[in-house]
């Protein structure tokens, strides 16, 4: 009875935590490459969402299948990530505390903007709940598509960063601005590939997230799952920047997620309370993170 | 004694003899001028490196050896003129400089520390082909064994020595015509000093131009073809190795009396 139970929750959490994994990585390359904390994070997530939406429902532009909201989505995310950095970051990235702001400001721009267009523009009834379907007929295959995806995706993004000359010079940018330079690499343009390739994640784990929770919302950086925040706790669990890291906090936040919410008594309000939790200890006690300074890789 | 003669020639040079295309000069600074903010680092330098030469700037800190390589490297701007192969480096641009065969070894190393010693000397020749990279990895190691006992070692856990000796292969890996090398020997021991030393005559023997900067005045007058003596951003001597022994000044300011 109890084994059932664990390992229900074991598959649940299995499932969970591929999706945080997706959500997070992102955030995770921005930050492994330029030092940077975009907290414009949620909000790429948001308008990966919102793109979805609008080619997919009929208070939207199109009514497409949910596999061109998933295109769409990525390709919002991909076109923001590029236009932040070319736009703004690129010209601040020396400056932490200055992108930071930006990146928050950015951020609170962009999912106004998404309210707005949503309730006054499109007249969406509740821009707390903005309908975008999930991409499998039925949960269980929708939790297998996120998993698989998510390693697929992950998987790739390791490869490329660990093994084709574009991604060696994403780590060399990461260990070191001018040494990078000195061999020859255009920080710049790969500054601009690494925003590029986080949006599209942001814009893809939007898509997935609204709708393994039914629908989006304006403000879904900071609702539960709270985006922002998980990745925020994944990435200091997992070592500020390193893509393994990330996967391992992916993983830990979504196990201990789940099991707080089924076994502890009124777990249901733990939900997002796990990863605050997991945050404040780890920076107490392992400020450094599971994996230390890894960077990019 | 071999100083190109058109070195005061004017921008547009209308001889045949100093355009880029032919032209014998690697590197050629006029009336260089860098500021940080009020600080002025290099006021009217003129400083002429001639392909297949080691020439030397030496001088005391702050006097402006490590800004004239990082302008010339094109990270820093700067006012009067300095060009490479005849074109002005500004116009040419940092990361094109590399491609082109300028690379900077700089004081500060500037390895990637977390990457071991196969890593750092791959991404060394990050714009050449992978036949490059393979024969210049084996100069490297000739040149340095204990590189090629360290492979998997990672940069930042290794020696000052052994770090300036992968700065130095990393910058080889890079293909150069006009290796720039700022410091190479501060704080090292002598006997990695003499490791430094030896690996010069090999760069050379392959058409390699070397600028080396140096406090360490005995070093330069033993291995420079020609070497200038900055003081406050400005050339205040230049000359062979030979005229500056000579030089009353020199003699009493570097080399104890």
């Amino acid at each position: 009875m109890v084994l059932g139970e664990i390992a229900t929750a074991t598959v649940t959490a299995v499932f969970l935590s591929a999706l945080y994994a997706i959500i997070a990585i992102g955030f995770t390359l921005i930050f492994g490459v330029g030092g940077i904390l975009n907290f414009a994070h949620g909000a790429f997530i948001t308008v990966g969402m919102f793109a979805a939406f609008l080619v997919t429902n009929s208070n939207g532009l199109v009514e497409l299948p949910i596999w061109a909201g998933l295109l769409a989505g990525t390709g919002a995310g991909a076109l923001l990530g590029a236009v932040t950095y070319v736009g703004i970051v690129r010209y601040v990235r020396d400056r932490p505390v200055t992108v930071l702001i930006l990146t928050f400001v950015i951020g609170f721009f962009l999912i106004y903007a998404i309210r707005i267009g949503a309730s006054d523009i499109l007249g969406v009834d509740d821009p707390l709940a903005i309908p975008v379907p999930q991409v499998m007929g039925t949960d269980a295959l929708n939790n297998v598509f996120i998993l698989v995806t998510s390693w697929l995706l992950i998987g790739l993004l390791f490869y490329f960063v660990n093994y084709t000359r574009t991604g060696r010079a994403i780590i060399a940018v990461s260990q070191s601005d001018k040494g990078a330079a000195l061999v020859g690499i255009d920080a710049g343009k790969i500054n601009l590939i690494t925003w590029t390739v986080a949006g599209a994640f942001a814009g893809y784990a939007g898509v997935l997230l609204a709708g393994a929770f039914g629908s989006g919302s304006w403000l879904m950086s900071i609702q539960p799952p709270a985006p922002l925040i998980l990745s925020f706790a994944i990435v200091i669990l997992g070592g500020l920047g390193s893509i393994k890291g990330s996967i391992a906090g992916a993983y830990i936040i979504g196990f201990a997620e789940t099991f707080a919410v089924n076994f502890v008594p009124g777990g249901q309000q733990l939900a997002g309370v796990s990863s605050l939790v997991l945050l404040v200890v780890f920076l107490l006690v392992k400020p450094e993170g599971l994996f230390g300074r890894g960077a990019a890789e | 004694m071999s100083v190109d003669t058109d070195a005061d020639a004017d921008e547009e040079p209308a001889g045949t003899e100093a355009t880029a295309g032919d032209s014998d000069v690697a590197l050629e600074a006029e009336g260089l001028e860098v500021t940080y903010g009020k600080v002025t680092a290099l006021r009217g330098l003129d400083v002429i490196v001639t392909e297949g030469e080691i020439v030397s700037l030496i001088g005391p800190n702050g006097a402006g050896k490590t800004t004239f390589c990082n302008t010339a490297s094109g990270f820093l701007d700067y006012g009067g003129s300095v060009r490479y192969r005849g074109q002005e480096v500004a116009s040419v641009g940092q990361t094109e400089l590399v491609d082109r065969g300028m690379v900077h070894c700089t004081e500060e190393r500037d390895l990637f520390g977390y990457m071991d010693v196969e890593d750092n000397l791959g991404l060394g020749g990050y714009l050449r082909d992978d036949e490059v990279i393979e024969e210049r990895k084996e100069f490297v190691y000739e040149l340095f064994p204990r590189l090629d006992e360290r492979r998997e070692q990672n940069a930042r856990s290794m020696s000052g020595g052994e770090q300036q000796m992968l700065a130095i292969g990393r910058a080889l890996m890079g293909d150069p015509d006009l290796l720039i090398l700022d410091e190479p020997t501060l704080g090292l021991a002598p006997v990695i000093l003499q490791d430094i030393a030896e690996a010069l005559d090999p760069i050379v023997e392959r058409g390699v131009t070397v600028l080396l900067t140096e406090q360490n005045v005995t070093f330069a007058l033993k291995h420079a073809d020609r070497i200038y003596l900055l003081e406050n951003g400005e050339a205040v001597r230049e000359g062979t190795p030979d005229e500056l022994k000579g030089d009353d000044y020199i003699r009493e300011s570097y080399l104890g009396g």
